[in-house]
């Protein structure tokens, strides 16, 4: 029969080889030989091949559950009683039955490994989607690495770009753009916020960027006269209906019409992702404004290391015809910063950290499983010694565990999953993204990664029991094993990942401590305002609004807020403090040299601006009815560092200031600083001047409302619907309050320390099940140990103490390596950290303690399991 | 045995048994498949037909031997006594199912139907 003339195509055939079970093989493949050329002499061959496939891939998922079946039954054939042929990978499936039934025997063991590998699964799966496009993902724009930004980033001014404009060697191209958010308005409905940037004509060539549909700026867009253009977004392009169409259709924007000319592609984004339109706008060769950033393509073969003689040359070029006084000298420190640096960088940091945090708590997992796994095989010492002395070879037995591990992973793979899932959305909130939330994304690629890093881990895992039962007599197991094993193996491996486990977990501890101390010293910091009860809403006209009517538009909308209940007293700013930066010029003192210009912050403001936010009166008045609105000149009230910084030992009531807004300005008091900029900034001057008789020449402004109300943020829906009736034309930006204002001045530093005080959280608990895993098992295989000092008389406290002091030792050992540790590491978290070192006794004192306690504990719960037991039940027992 | 956990039989099972009994004697893996396509005309993995047969030794309604002669030792299989009888416990539920159901009706319906 073998020698048949018809060869068989020979893939069907090795497949159908593979999955037959040894037994039945050889008769099977005999007799669909025979059809096979049966069918090739009545119907020829092809029909005949056809069959055979069909016979091998349909039989394919049949034998596969057929396989599975026998193994997992242990089925066999009365017909086969003499030639037994087990399925393939037999013991497999015998190994992963017998494995599933002790880990349902074991259910605590289980459920512990599975949920602490699924903890350190999932939060490094959930980390890694947020850290995927921050750190990994390619910017969307072409050879990203020759693009550099300029330093002094939203200093820059038209002037100086006009000037040389096309002349900065080593550069392709430089162009420059800012913020330029703009109102929609679609019909009747209220007016929506753009997020947007204005940019010159060359930045999409700087870029590389091409568009999705129609083209993107060019030569010409940005002088007078040009039709005003835009450029959208994809999500703006389909929020607008998605139709190609769009291209050439003019929209309202800022009141005035927009030619669409180009749509970005989807994943495009520049400078972040919630920026939805660029515009370009006549570019004023006189334009002091400086609120630009540069950004520049490198000439080809430049890169930013041989870039330093044209950096050189450039500085010298700007210096020649720019004079600078001491703020915003562009001369200095000139350099520049790779794109992805500049825009990405100040994520970095937060993700890195966490990104290592999660690593850690990775690797305790892993400890923790492989901490308990050991403890199961050393209680399995006998059951493997057995097996070995009747023949089962090492290979066989490690097969066994690894199959058991394999089970642990995929359980903690499905369970990591949904931890991942849940987790992602928890860091997606909790870390300092901004506008890149949005960007970030958990998709099924974290499943993959989650299954990945589950299988990698298991193996590590069954690698330590593995090496002990190499290393490990197995013989002499069986002979101690009958005596119980008064003086077991030392258990040196297990001490050793405790020990490991809390040094890690006290890297995560004491960088949650540090972060805990420089947060609440950021609090502690006076802002010079009120926080609590104040509602903030930040408007935005459009731009063809005078500055007349939008003062006059505010003030409408501020005497409405006033009627509502519980409000006390409502103003407007042009910029809130704890927003970072603002304006600023220079003026003279009446009196002073006039060499001698005053640097200061300028803010405008509404009369009842003071009280609303809680600003304390040092000196002289406030704004009130005597404050006219007028053409030029006024009243002005300054801050203390002004007074102090400029009228040292005068008095400044009285005084009279020029430059900055035209006329003169009399000061009419001195009030508390206030941390205009950032919370942390030094104290600087600043001037506050009435709006109405300085101009509100910004189209944005910040409404705040002080209310009596318990909850500010409970005001602002009131708000919001009174600023639309009574505005319509303003589009709001934001609501938020003062408080909430002030956690963004925390800023970062806060949310880290949020994030790694869970993340510390999570540390403790799986350290405390590690500690209490490897104490319990020490307690228990010194069992016969203690019921035989108990019997002779030890006190149950000694017993007790001694064992807890056991555990304790564990975790003294782990502390201190990890504060070394610590030591090198905290590094990462330097640029969240304020008022402490990387080295802080207080937060590394802290830490221990808390560890230290947590392993008391732990230990302490089989210490005294062990110090209740009756001895004489115990000697019977063995 | 009219409780028997094992009634009514699968489709597949029942197929298969009824294809053990009409070999008649001569009933291995490969005979069996060919006779149920050759009464349904349907296509039969043999996969599927060796899966079925195992699970129906194991619920011992088949018994196997082997076959020692010439050619290739061959697995012949047997219905039990158990088997036979969950094959006429299957029948007659089948059967007590459909009395008093008259499909023809129905069936004339559809032919005067769709000649119109």
């Amino acid at each position: 029969m073998t020698d048949l003339p018809v060869p068989l195509p020979r893939l069907p055939v090795a497949l159908l080889r593979r999955l037959l079970p040894r037994a039945e093989r050889d008769e099977v493949l005999a007799d669909i030989r025979v059809e096979y050329v049966e069918i090739a002499a009545a119907e020829g061959l092809a029909t005949a091949k056809r069959w055979l496939w069909r016979q091998a891939l349909g039989s394919a998922p049949a034998l596969l559950g057929w396989n599975w079946w026998r193994g997992w039954t242990g089925f066999e054939p009365q017909a086969n009683a003499y030639r037994p042929g087990g399925p393939m990978l037999k013991s497999w499936i015998t190994d992963a039955r017998y494995a599933a039934r002790r880990l349902r025997a074991r259910p605590t063991y289980t459920i512990l490994s599975i949920l602490t590998l699924a903890l350190g699964i999932g939060g490094t799966t959930a980390v890694f989607g947020i850290a995927r496009p921050l750190l990994f993902d390619p910017l969307p724009y072409a050879n990203a690495k020759e693009v550099v930004t300029f330093w002094m980033p939203g200093w820059w001014n038209e002037e100086e770009f006009m000037y040389f404009r096309g002349r900065i060697p080593g550069f392709q191209a430089v162009g420059m753009h800012r913020s330029g958010d703009l109102t929609m308005r679609a019909g009747d409905g209220p007016t929506r916020l753009l997020p947007g940037r204005i940019v010159s004509a060359e930045l999409f060539d700087v870029l590389g960027a091409h568009p999705l549909l129609g083209r993107v700026f060019r030569q010409g867009d940005d002088v007078d006269g040009a039709e005003p253009v835009a450029v959208i977004s994809y999500g703006l392009w389909q929020e607008l209906g998605g139709s190609a169409s769009i291209i050439g259709r003019r929209i309202t924007l800022d009141g005035m019409p927009r030619t669409v000319i180009g749509v970005m592609p989807r994943g495009f984004w520049f400078p972040d992702p919630s920026i939805r339109i660029w515009t370009t706008r006549p570019l004023d060769p006189q334009g002091r404004n400086g609120s630009w950033e540069l950004v520049g393509r490198l000439a080809p073969g430049q890169t930013l290391a041989t870039m330093q003689p044209n950096l050189d040359r450039f500085v010298s070029m700007i210096h020649e015809r720019f004079q600078y006084g001491p703020k915003g000298d562009k001369t200095k420190e000139a350099k520049f910063t790779p794109i992805r640096e500049r825009l990405l960088g100040k994520m970095q940091p937060a993700v890195v950290a966490t990104f290592v945090a999660m690593g850690l708590i990775l690797l305790i997992a892993c400890a923790n499983v492989a901490a308990l796994m050991l403890g199961q095989v050393e209680g399995r010492a006998s059951e493997l010694a057995v097996r070995s002395a009747l023949g089962a070879s090492r290979g066989r037995l490690t097969q066994q565990l690894v199959v058991e591990a394999l089970l642990v992973g995929v359980g903690a793979a499905v369970v990591g999953a949904a931890l991942a899932a849940a987790g992602f959305r928890i860091l997606a909130e909790a870390l300092p993204l901004g506008a890149w939330s949005s960007s970030t994304g958990f998709d099924w690629t974290m499943f993959a990664v989650a299954l990945l890093i589950a299988i990698f881990a298991v193996l590590l895992v069954v690698l330590v029991p593995t090496t002990s039962l190499w290393r490990g007599d197995l013989r002499g197991s069986i002979s101690s094993a009958r005596t119980s094993g008064i003086q077991g193996r030392g258990g040196r491996l297990e001490r050793g990942l405790v020990v490991a486990e809390v040094a890690l977990a006290m890297l995560i501890v004491s960088g949650a401590a540090l972060l805990v101390r420089s947060v609440s010293k950021l609090y502690a910091i006076n802002p010079g305002i009120e926080t609590k009860g104040v509602a903030v809403v930040d408007v935005m006209s459009s731009r063809e609004m005078t500055s007349v009517q939008r003062r006059q538009k505010i003030e409408e909308a501020l005497a409405a807020l006033d009627t509502l209940p519980g409000v006390q007293s409502s103003a407007a700013a042009m910029k809130l403090p704890l927003r970072g930066g603002g304006d600023s010029f220079n003026v003279v003192i009446e009196g002073h040299a006039s060499d001698e210009s005053v640097f200061t912050y300028y803010r405008v403001v509404t009369s009842d601006y003071f009280r609303t936010l809680g600003i304390k009166l040092r000196d002289g008045r406030l704004f009130d009815n005597s404050d006219q609105p007028a053409d030029s000149g006024g009243s002005v009230i300054i801050n203390e560092t002004f007074a102090k910084k400029h009228f040292p030992g005068e008095n400044p009531i009285g005084r009279r200031l020029t430059g900055g807004f035209s006329g003169t300005w009399q000061v009419i008091g001195v009030v508390a600083n206030v941390a205009e900029g950032a919370l942390t900034d030094d104290e600087e001057a600043t001037s506050y001047y009435l709006a109405g008789q300085a101009p509100m020449f910004e189209h944005q402004a910040s409404i705040v409302v002080r209310t009596s109300r318990a909850n500010a943020a409970s005001v602002l829906e009131d708000a919001r619907r009174t600023v639309n009736r009574v505005a319509p034309a303003f589009a709001i930006q934001e609501t938020t309050t003062m408080s909430r204002i002030l956690d963004e001045a925390v800023g970062p530093a806060r949310q880290m320390m949020m994030l790694l005080t869970l993340l510390s959280a999570l540390a403790m608990v799986l350290g405390a099940i590690g500690i209490y895993g490897v104490i319990s098992h020490f307690a228990a295989r010194r069992k016969r140990d203690w019921a035989i000092r108990v019997a002779l008389g030890l006190p149950t406290s000694r017993v007790i103490r001694q064992i807890v002091s056991q555990g304790a030792a564990l975790v003294a050992v782990g502390v201190v390596i990890g504060v070394l540790g610590t030591i090198a590491l905290a590094r990462l978290l330097t640029s969240f950290l304020f008022g402490v070192g990387t080295v802080d006794p207080i937060s590394f004192a802290a830490a221990s303690a808390v560890l230290l306690l947590i392993g008391v504990v732990a230990a302490f719960i089989p210490a005294r399991r062990a110090s209740t037991v009756d001895p004489a039940l115990v000697l019977r027992e063995q | 045995m009219t409780n028997d956990p094992l009634t009514p039989l699968g489709v597949l099972e029942e197929q298969v048994l009824v294809a053990v009994l009409r070999t008649r004697g001569d009933a291995y893996g490969m005979e069996v498949r060919r006779e149920i396509e050759q009464v349904t005309g349907r296509d039969l993995a043999i996969g599927a037909v060796y899966a079925t047969l195992d699970r129906l030794e194991q619920k011992k309604l088949l018994t196997s031997r082997r076959t020692h002669g010439a050619g290739p030792s061959r697995r012949l299989f047997e219905l039990s006594a158990r088997g036979a009888r969950a094959l006429a416990e299957t029948r007659e539920m089948r059967d007590r199912l459909w009395r008093g159901v008259d499909l023809e009706a129905i069936l004339q319906l559809r032919v005067l139907r769709t000649s119109y």
